[in-house]
């Protein structure tokens, strides 16, 4: 078990242009359970194979257990990985897969059958010992590959989008599996996904990536209600956030900002940065479920008139896509809201939860 | 620059060297090991070249022999070829090849076609044969051919000699061509059937351009085959006009008491130049045709 | 199959349409197709099959290439083939085929072809292009002339010798079977190693990096990993080379023809000794047969070491 570090961590491969991952500063805590999630080619994948040690970083020091680990093969530095496609060995039974590694140091037969008991026993994969991969379902393959690296007893876990073969329904139960073999075995852990959903059920922190560089680590919370920029609020949450242009108005009191056609006084943190910086247009953030059906005769909150464009019910509660003057957004209303596509309403905005960005950087200026 | 850049910058540079010396050992390592597989991988280059180079060091060489010597650059090896038959022997074999590869790739073509694309009575059992034929050694077929031929007065024609050569390659060609027209969607010849076209139309302006990598590796695979032919024509040809270039070189290496390295190498090297610009060409424009002539989908 | 169904007139219930479905095979046999495999077939039969009954019947005659049973000859029944089991110059031309097949062939090019395929894996792209042209070079040449390089290679004072130090011997004539074998590995190493290549290119990268995490050296996954998943190709591998140098005739005849005496006898060329220099067609075309014979038995060995593969339809 140990701890995880990258510091200004960067690569870029011969013959691009740009790098796969660049500056990247990133802990994981001895025994934490990491999601790194972020759109394709994000450097995700890269910075993951950095740590197992297939690739070698063009910068930087990637550490584990405090020792500096760019020279070392990756066989020598007593990881476990479970790969996208599993990379079960097909020549060999499950069995002998799971043996492979405790072969390889020259265990005692003793042991490694006793080993391999405990975990298929554990994994609920004893019955498949004899068989080889090709006979296996998805939803097994996957658990003979867990089972393979737990066998590992490794300083951390590595998972490669290990969930993304499988269909909807086995992908929420191995979700449960994991975390409840996490809590049995609390390895550091590295889980790299391009699901949001994986990312906020599963992780102790998310770490969010873009385009290379790391956006956001935080707990799921923080980065769900204090999303670092505009990307990282769009990544997560679904439906996404809906951005709307702001202007500020500044008239010697408390700031204010004006945005579709309503304005709202800026509070707290936000306001004093607002104060401070001489911006006049920024980027306003509302979830979904932030903007609700105003109240009959008004409310006291900020409140726009639009039209419904379309309803999506989804069962226990119903999107809503409006459009007021040119902009289209999202808001959530209750089950059966009776709305239908053409009605014109009335809706509010809940600004206690009102985030602002800058509307060139799209960071956020609290 | 303000102190706090300064100081930024060395922050900076001192990151940079440690993240560079900390990958450093494993590239060392990596590029040593690259190194040492390399002079492996040559060292065996040079051990299969050797025999090469005394061939062009015996061809061109006035002294030359058995052992490998500075060459004094000659032409005169190459005379002494031509004037022990090269010219005439390599005709002969351009003649067998020729013809050969063109009965074969002609009957392989109409034979594949039909295979890939009709109903067939017992395809199954046809293409397991067929490629059972492909593994019959011709020693088999060597006496029993002989006998025929002479039955049939068909010895000593180099036309029947190349019949017999192109049904050696027949069955490999058949398997090829099949398979690669396999892969040749239907479309395009059910679009020509409903255009009106004939079978034979079709089959001209559609199928054969479509599969023509393909046809190239069997033709060359054929002409090769065919080339270099040996047994075949010892044993069914004994006129020493037909005689082409494998049988002229060996009756060439056992003539006038002594082995002549000199014009025997340059007779060599002239029998063998066409075949090497063949291949070099198909694996020029067809090199995914001859992976597949491999057989092996990996 | 295309199903055709008929346009119903209106108001026929379910059952009625049902029983109007018609199967319409799409591939009906059309007379036709005969007159397009007519050549092939005219070929391979009269090239293929009757050559092959024609030479099982020889081999039970005493026909003759000249003389007194050329022309009419008798059946023997089995005396060609009690005379070949009784023959040990044939026993010995069994061994050295075996030799020269299974060590120059199945041994020395896999090996050979394998090593190549690896090291080019990891060499740089310049090293591994020039020496695979090499090696396929010496592949393309014509037989003949592999056979007089070789021939002039092993000579008393030809480079080989002076390479191992007996630049007076001629090793062709010391140990001939050796010197061919050298030669056609050196010749058919090629095409294993392409093949090879093609089939380390298809085993997975992330198993080879799986292999890796679990803490296996090299060589253990190499030989637990690598190798096990290559079966296939390295037993397709081993069938087509069997196949092809076991009629081997050019490169032995060129060199040696098959001598000193009998050493380097392998069956074909004894074939062609009984049948075209003994006279005697009937005793060659036996010959022939266990040829044959030993050929299929081999390819049973490689083909059963298939079937796994085979039975899930690769």
């Amino acid at each position: 078990m140990a701890k995880i570090v990258l510091e200004g961590v960067g690569k870029l491969f011969k013959g691009k242009s740009s790098a796969a991952v660049r500056d990247l500063d990133l802990e994981v805590e001895d025994g934490e359970f990491v999601v790194m999630v972020g759109p394709s080619g994000c450097g995700k994948t890269t910075t993951l194979r950095m740590i197992a040690g297939f690739e070698t970083p063009s910068e930087g020091v990637i550490r584990i257990g405090g020792k500096p680990m760019n020279s070392v093969l990756p066989k020598d530095r007593n990881l476990a990985m479970v790969f996208q496609s599993y990379a079960l060995f097909p020549h060999m039974t499950v069995a002998k897969n799971l043996a492979f590694g405790m072969k390889a140091r020259h265990e005692p037969k003793a042991t490694i059958s006793r080993e391999i008991e405990t975990i298929a026993g554990m994994l609920g994969i004893d019955s498949l010992l004899d068989r080889k991969p090709a006979e296996l379902s998805g939803g097994e393959r996957q658990r003979v590959a867990l089972g393979r690296a737990l066998l590992r007893r490794p300083q951390a876990f590595l998972l490669d989008e290990p969930l993304s073969n499988l269909d909807a329904a086995l992908r929420v139960q191995m979700r449960l599996e994991i975390k409840r073999i996490h809590a049995q075995f609390p390895v550091t852990t590295v889980y790299v996904t391009h699901d949001q959903v994986e990312a906020m059920t599963m992780a102790d922190r998310i770490a969010l990536m873009n385009l290379g560089r790391l956006q956001q680590m935080d707990t799921p919370e923080r980065i769900y209600d204090h999303p670092a920029n505009t990307f990282v609020a769009s990544f997560i949450g679904t439906p996404k956030i809906n951005l709307f242009a702001g202007s500020v108005l500044r008239d010697g009191g408390i700031p204010r900002v004006r945005f579709l056609d309503c304005s709202s006084s800026v509070n707290g943190s936000a306001g004093k940065v607002l104060e401070s910086i001489d911006r006049s247009a920024v980027t306003v953030g509302f979830r979904p479920e932030e903007i609700r059906l105003a109240p009959e005769g008004g409310g006291r909150l900020p409140s726009v008139q639009c039209v419904v464009e379309m309803v999506e019910p989804l069962g226990p509660e119903t999107n809503v896509v409006a459009r007021a003057g040119e902009q289209l957004f999202v808001c959530k209303t209750a089950a059966r809201s009776g709305l239908a596509p053409g009605d014109a309403v009335a809706v509010e905005f809940d600004t206690s939860q009102m985030k602002l960005f800058d509307s060139e950087s799209g960071d956020c200026l609290d | 620059m303000t102190t706090i850049e300064l100081s930024q910058l060395t922050e900076q540079d001192r990151k940079h060297k440690a993240s560079e010396q900390a990958s450093e050992p494993l590239r060392r390592r990596t590029r040593r090991q690259r190194l040492f597989l390399d002079a492996v991988l040559a060292l065996v280059g040079v051990a299969f070249i050797l025999p090469l180079l005394w061939l062009l060091d015996a061809a061109f060489n006035q002294n030359a022999s058995q052992a490998m010597s500075w060459p004094s650059l000659t032409l005169s090896n190459f005379h002494s070829a031509v004037a022990a038959g090269a010219g005439g022997a390599i005709k002969n074999s351009l003649y067998l090849a020729v013809v050969s590869t063109i009965i074969a790739t002609f009957v392989s073509i109409l034979a594949a076609y039909a295979l890939s694309r009709r109903r067939v009575p017992l395809k199954g059992l046809l293409l397991i044969g067929i490629i059972f034929l492909t593994g019959l050694p011709i020693t088999l077929l060597l006496i029993p051919i002989y006998v025929m031929y002479v039955h049939l007065g068909w010895d000593n024609s180099p036309f029947y000699t190349s019949v017999a050569l192109a049904a050696t390659s027949v069955p490999f060609a058949i398997w090829l061509l099949k398979n690669f027209i396999d892969q040749v969607p239907r479309e395009f010849e059910e679009a020509a059937a409903i255009e009106g076209s004939g079978n034979i139309r079709i089959l001209w302006k559609v199928v054969i351009p479509l599969a023509l990598p393909g046809i190239c590796v069997a033709a060359i695979l054929t002409f090769i085959n065919s080339w270099g032919a040996f047994l075949l024509p010892l044993v069914i040809d004994a006129n020493p006009q037909n005689t082409p270039g494998a049988l002229g070189i060996y009756e060439f290496m056992s003539a006038n008491g002594r082995v002549e390295f000199g014009p025997l190498a340059a007779y060599a090297i002239l029998f063998s130049i066409p075949v090497i610009v063949l291949y070099l060409i198909s694996t020029r424009w067809l090199h995914g045709g001859f992976a597949f002539a491999g057989g092996v989908k990996g | 199959m295309t199903l055709q169904t008929e346009a119903l007139p209106e108001g026929s219930n379910s059952q009625s349409r049902r029983r109007r479905v018609k199967a319409n095979d799409r591939e009906r046999f059309r007379p036709s197709t005969l007159g397009w495999i007519l050549p092939a077939s005219a070929l391979l039969i009269g090239l293929f099959l009757v050559p092959t009954a024609y030479a099982i019947y020889i081999g039970f005659t005493n026909m003759q290439l000249l003389g007194p049973n050329a022309q009419t000859f008798s059946f023997t029944g089995w005396a060609n083939f009690s005379r070949m089991i009784h023959d040990p110059v044939f026993w010995y031309s069994v061994k050295l085929t075996l030799i020269f097949v299974i060590g120059s062939g199945i041994i020395a090019q896999t090996v050979l072809g394998m090593a190549l395929a690896l090291l080019g894996q990891r060499a740089h792209i310049y090293v591994r292009a020039s020496v695979g042209a090499i090696v396929i070079l010496a592949w393309v040449l014509p037989e003949i002339a592999v056979a007089f390089i070789w021939y002039a290679f092993s000579q008393a004072g030809g480079t080989l010798s002076t390479l191992v130090g007996h630049p007076g011997s001629d090793l062709l004539s010391t140990v001939p079977l050796l010197i061919v074998c050298v030669a056609n590995t050196w010749r058919g190493t090629a095409f294993s190693m392409l093949i090879l290549s093609a089939g380390l290119r298809g085993v997975s990268e992330e198993v080879e990096e799986a292999a890796q995490l679990e803490g296996a050296s090299y060589w253990r996954r190499l030989f637990r990993v690598t190798l096990p998943i290559m079966r296939p190709t390295i037993m397709v591998n081993m069938l087509l080379i069997t196949i092809g140098t076991i009629s081997d005739f050019t490169l032995i005849w060129a060199m040696t023809q098959g001598g000193p005496g009998t050493e380097t006898s392998i069956l074909p060329v004894y074939m062609y000794i009984q049948a075209f220099q003994f006279n005697a067609l009937g005793y060659g075309a036996a010959i022939a047969l266990a040829l044959v014979l030993i050929g299929a038995l081999l390819s049973v060995v490689y083909i059963r070491q298939l079937r796994p593969e085979l039975r899930r339809g690769q």
